[in-house]
């Protein structure tokens, strides 16, 4: 009997964390890109809770979770947009024109759910998604490929957004505008239109982190519901130092400290929970401090380009 | 210009936040000048500062229900009300009381544990007003203290899982270990063992009151290790209720208010906290000239607190079941059966 | 290569900045086979006619002639593709992508993933026909400037270049170097490329042009045919007065040790080791000279000095003190003054205000600051005065410091430095990029310097430079000292063969 809950315990830590990593792993590829291209946008908080209002309030409205999903990501392009204007073309501080995306999201996505929704409501959610042989391995198969579609892109991105980042030509653009921009731009690259669209690109991404907490996750709708969620994203670009390989294993470290957590509780191991609860933060940061080597930042990372100013 | 349009984004943000904070329940919206001396005998004011919002589906919804009541029963123009909601952070929650004490409210109730101190610093500066706090007991010159008794709910919720679990597991999602959460957790646990000493109670904590989508993977973990009937308090605790209701066979215990609406197939039961009573003995003892000083209990004794069964699955809980549930209760009320509580 | 430039002309143009007239109806003129050189001071308006040519800025009013027919440029993108290649005064390249990436961003392609292997094969070829080693591997960080500097012609080639134009590229280039590229530059001309050179050495100029545009105070003073005119009558029309080489006077009456290295070795960026044991003192009231190609150590040793970089083995001294080491500003407090090479970058901070720079290094000491608070009254009129006596010309004392011209970033710098009276002044390249009436003034500066008891270590490729300040002169080659000797045992023959590591 405990041989198998030890065994269970394992897997169940592997398979929830797996899932929890999902939504930090979408926020934080697409907060790589934006600060790759030299915008730190603090806003994706905001934007997430953008994305996992509309994804709830069209679902709810429609009985369609897909229709739900694509109004998120249509929300994340115009919260991204918006982001852009700010901080782009009209150049605002970076760090407060962010702030104020969140107060934004937040704000409006509470205003929005009391004017059209005025309660706590379920909506249909996302199924699992059978994966042909995966999910029929024995025992582990139902608990590890047990997950909805979302979950798998996630993951999926991450070489994608690797790719895309080094091995296309936009990818080459975004990593030199967030460098150095003068260079960028004495080649003919519009600097302030690559930092557009990396931050739609973030943005959507968002927006999509977003729609999974309601759709894939929660399925249903509360004040808040993204909780730190997006900040905590921020700071996993910052762990990955930049990389998609790196935003998977921070994403990774810090859900499966989560999950282990969970289990740790739920199996009623004696354990403070106020230490179990901040695990997996501790855990990342012990991380974050003990990897050596000096630390890369994109160059140009919060300055707004201007071509007047010279170097 | 770029200043400029920044300053408007902040200031729609503003807007857009404001709007949702403070909803003015009453149709009269602008406070009126005239002082509260005045209106007293015929109208009063009310104010409610709230830690989430007002349809959380929980402990913040379950008073502006109360305050609803309260104001549907004594007539809509006798009772002024206002919301300010997401007010979790104490000092901000602060800056919003003395607003209201300042343009004239006669009661304001902050409901919550953490408003405590916020309100003893600025209850002495207007001590014609009452103020109203809970969970609590320490109550001031003109600060009320109320103060539901969860763990009689919550032993009674525990007697239920007790005899409704099949894999001899349940499971509690708490909030943060303090306050009412703590009461009622101790009392279900009780209810739970003092049932049936062989069914295993695990109660795990997310650390926070509004991470619905925590609550839910909690539950989902809960259930994945074997828990088959579950509970837990605090607004976050929807998220749980919608995982649970996600799967057949899996049954949910609330309270705070009745949430069967989340989630119709799984809700068996609910402990109600009826704050309609409490509010309405705050106004009387105030228009006996009693600003404040008691410590209001909610408890099943005086029906402030009540235990609701989910009609819909009625059929599904055993008479056995049910009379257990009732002989505990009326020891409760009889006060024949102690719960324990948390030592301080 | 959409259509060859036989012709370019750049008539009336006039560029206004806020404060100042930088182009004030300049013509100039240029067709295939030529070089044109454009010389002027320091902040004269070179760099922003070229800008403006390269659609970076717009003028006020003018217009600019491909072939006789008016274009207009409002972009680099469009420059481009009018077959205008740049070179620019500071270097244009992303440090943190490699050669092959650098050339790869100026394609226009709706390829959906990168091709570099054709890229690099590309700027093989290129730098096969031009005699222009790159790597095309290779990350921008780890070259050297000279390199670098072949970079940022094979990606203008590259991008199919037909005018190519070159602001001041042999400043940071070593003699041999400098040679090698102006005769390419020749070939490329005699190929039948419109050729824009801006230098400040009249040598070179005289060398490669076959026409020159001065230009003075925004304005075109001078466009004569090179063989019609002389270096002095160059150099009289920029600066409009006679110039005369500075040298040291009076015997050498060196004091104590201000600066000591002993048997320092530190790597470089790539991890190899760059100082291999350099052993070396500065006595006080005296000048010592650092002769060698650059890449030799230069960088290396001027950074393992201020604190930049670490000493992997032996000691560094300033004065009593080991420093070894230290931070920075540990070394600035023992009483270091540093002019770095990389000026815009390491010397200043280039968005902050010309005053904020001149007291950056003693802006928390009196009289700039009392406790916690900095004294503006002080400042202002410290900086003023610093300003003035270094003959910085900037619009106000509140210009963001990357706006002033090359040269006058330099002489900003040399006015922080100098003015702080160091025991031990470290000059890496002082000269470079200034026009030859602030080299003058440099090496004035320098000497009086050494007059007031300030022991200068100067880093110089250029022999003249060196012979006529220098009361010492050591020899660095592959990281190594290879000789010291006193200025009157040396030659630029005898200089010249050290450095090739011929003992
Ligand atoms: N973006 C800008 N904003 C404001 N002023 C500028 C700007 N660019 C150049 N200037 C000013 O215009 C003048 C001409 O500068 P420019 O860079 O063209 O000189 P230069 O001839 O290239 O000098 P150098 O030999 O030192 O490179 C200088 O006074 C400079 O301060
Ligand atoms: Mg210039």
């Amino acid at each position: 009997m405990e041989h198998i809950i030890q065994q269970g315990l394992l897997v169940g830590v592997l398979a929830t964390g797996v899932r929890l990593a999902t939504p930090f792993l979408l926020a934080a590829l697409g907060e790589m890109f934006a600060q790759r291209s030299g915008v730190f946008n603090l806003g994706i908080e905001g934007i997430m809770m953008m994305g996992a209002f509309f994804g709830f309030l069209v679902t709810f409205f429609t009985g369609n979770p897909y229709f739900g999903l694509g109004s998120s990501l249509i929300v994340g392009f115009l919260m991204g947009l918006l982001m852009a204007l700010v901080s782009v073309t009209l150049k605002a501080e970076q760090g407060i024109s962010g702030i104020g995306l969140y107060m934004f999201g937040w704000g409006l996505s509470g205003l929005l759910f009391r004017l059209y929704v005025g309660g706590i409501t379920s909506i249909p959610g996302l199924g699992p998604l059978h994966l042909p042989v995966l999910s029929d391995i024995p025992h582990i198969g139902s608990i590890l490929f047990n997950h909805n579609w979302i979950v798998y892109l996630a993951y999926l991105l991450v070489p994608v957004a690797w790719f895309v980042l080094f091995k296309t030509p936009w990818g080459l653009r975004v990593r030199a505008v967030g460098t150095t921009p003068e260079a960028a731009d004495t080649l003919g690259v519009s600097v302030n239109a690559v930092r557009y669209q990396a931050l739609i690109v973030g943005g959507v991404l968002a927006g999509l982190a977003g729609a999974y907490l309601t759709i894939g996750q929660a399925n249903m709708y509360a004040d808040n519901i993204t909780a730190g969620r997006g900040f905590i994203a921020v700071a996993l670009v910052y762990f990955g130092r930049w990389n998609p390989w790196g935003i998977l294993a921070g994403s990774l470290l810090f859900s499966m400290a989560d999950s282990f957590q969970l289990w740790v509780q739920v199996m009623g191991i004696t354990f403070p929970y106020e230490l179990a609860v901040v695990l997996p933060y501790v855990t990342t940061i012990l991380a974050l401090a003990v990897s050596v080597g000096r630390v890369w930042t994109p160059a140009a990372l919060g300055r707004p380009f201007d071509r007047g100013s010279r170097g | 210009m770029k200043r400029l349009v920044l300053y408007l984004l902040l200031i729609m943000s503003l807007v857009v936040f404001t709007a949702c904070g403070t909803q003015q329940a009453s149709p009269s919206k602008e406070p009126t000048k005239e002082t509260p001396k005045e209106t007293k005998s015929e109208k009063i004011k009310i104010a409610l500062v709230l830690p989430s919002t007002m349809d959380d589906m929980a402990w913040s919804q379950s008073m502006y229900e109360g305050l609803k009541a309260v104001q549907e029963k004594m007539g809509k123009d006798k009772v002024d009300l206002a919301v300010s909601e997401r007010l979790g952070n104490a000092v901000d929650a602060g800056a919003a009381i003395r607003q209201y004490a300042s343009q004239g409210y006669d009661l304001i109730i902050a409901h919550g544990a953490q408003y405590q101190n916020v309100l003893k610093e600025i209850a002495p500066d207007f001590p014609k007003t009452s103020f109203a706090y809970g969970t609590g007991f320490q109550a001031g010159p003109n600060i009320f203290a109320y103060d539901p008794q969860a763990q009689e709910g919550g032993y009674l919720l525990g007697v239920l899982a007790a005899m409704m679990t099949k894999s001899g597991v349940v499971g509690v999602v708490g909030p943060v270990e303090a306050g009412d959460a703590v009461k009622f957790n101790y009392g279900f646990q009780q209810g739970v063992t003092k049932t049936k000493a062989s069914v295993k109670v695990r109660v795990a904590y997310t650390g926070s009151f509004n991470d619905i989508v925590g609550a839910g993977e909690m539950a989902k973990v809960h259930m994945d290790a074997g828990a088959d009937v579950l509970t837990g308090s605090s607004q976050q605790a929807v998220g749980a209720i919608r995982a649970v209701g996600e799967r057949p066979g899996k049954y949910w215990l609330s309270t705070d208010m009745d949430q069967s609406k989340i989630a119709p197939n799984t809700v068996l039961a609910a402990q109600a906290y009826h704050w309609e009573k409490i509010v309405s003995k705050m106004i009387e003892l105030r228009k006996q000239g009693t600003l404040g000083g008691q410590h209001l209990i909610l408890s099943f004794s005086d029906g402030t607190l009540e235990l609701k069964y989910n009609d819909k699955l009625a059929d599904k809980i055993p008479k056995e079941a049910k009379d257990a549930v009732e002989k505990a209760k009326q020891q409760i009320i009889s006060g024949q059966l102690k719960i324990e509580l948390p030592k301080k | 290569m959409t259509q060859a430039i036989n012709h370019l002309e750049m008539a009336g143009i006039t560029k206004r900045f806020p404060g100042v007239l930088a182009n004030d109806d300049v013509t100039i003129e240029v067709q295939a086979g030529e070089v044109l050189a454009l010389l002027g001071e320091n902040g004269a308006g070179k760099t922003t006619l070229m800008n403006v040519l390269y659609g970076l800025y717009q003028p006020d009013s003018g217009e600019i002639r491909i072939n006789k027919k008016p274009v207009h440029i409002t972009s680099p993108r469009q420059a481009i593709e009018l077959g205008i290649g740049m070179v620019h005064q500071h270097f244009m390249l992303v440090p943190t992508l490699t050669v092959a990436e650098n050339v790869a961003l100026g394609l226009v392609t709706s390829a959906p993933v990168l091709d570099l292997k054709v890229v690099s094969k590309k700027i093989t070829e290129i730098s096969s026909s031009y005699g222009l080693a790159v790597n095309p591997e290779a990350y921008v960080w780890q070259l050297s400037v000279g390199e670098q500097q072949r970079v940022e012609i094979v990606k203008a080639i590259f991008l199919g270049a037909s005018l190519l134009v070159l602001d001041e590229p042999t400043a940071v280039l070593t003699p041999q170097e400098a040679a090698e590229l102006l005769n390419l530059l020749k070939r490329m001309a005699e190929q039948g490329r419109p050729i824009v050179f801006i230098s400040h050495k009249l040598n070179e100029v005289m060398a490669v042009s076959q026409r020159v545009t001065v230009l003075r105070d925004g304005r075109v003073v001078a466009s004569v045919k090179t063989e019609d005119t002389s270096a002095q009558e160059l150099a009289r029309l920029m600066v409009g007065r006679e110039m005369t080489p500075r040298r040291r006077e009076g015997e050498a009456r060196p004091g104590r040790t201000v600066l000591e290295l002993r048997n320092v070795q530190a790597a470089n960026d790539k991890g190899s080791l760059a100082l291999r044991g350099i052993s070396l003192e500065v006595r006080a009231s005296e000048v010592l000279g650092i002769a060698g190609v650059s890449g030799n150590g230069q960088r290396e040793l001027a950074e393992a000095i201020s604190g930049l970089r670490k000493v992997t083995d032996g000691q560094v001294f300033i004065g009593e003190r080991e420093v070894t080491n230290r931070t920075p500003d540990k070394m600035i407090a023992s009483g270091l003054g540093y002019i770095p090479e990389d000026r815009l970058h390491v010397g200043t901070i280039s968005s902050f205000a010309v005053w904020e720079n001149l007291v950056l290094k003693d802006h928390h000491r009196r009289p700039y600051a009392r406790s916690i608070f900095l004294q503006n009254g002080p400042i202002r009129s410290a900086t003023a005065s610093l300003v003035g006596s270094y003959g910085v010309k900037t619009p106000t004392l509140d210009t963001p410091t990357g706006r002033l011209s090359g040269g006058n970033i330099q002489r900003l710098i040399l006015a922080r430095e100098i003015s702080r009276s160091p025991s031990v002044l470290l000059a890496a390249y002082p000269s470079r990029g200034l026009d030859v009436g602030a080299t003058e003034y440099v090496h004035t500066k320098l000497l009086e310097a050494r007059k007031t008891g300030t022991g200068v270590l100067l880093i110089s490729e250029d022999l003249e430079e060196i012979l006529n300040l220098s009361d010492r002169v050591a020899v660095l080659y592959e990281g190594k000292i290879m000789k010291t000797l006193p200025v009157s045992e040396a030659n630029e023959r005898i200089l010249g063969l050290l450095m090739a590591g011929v003992a």
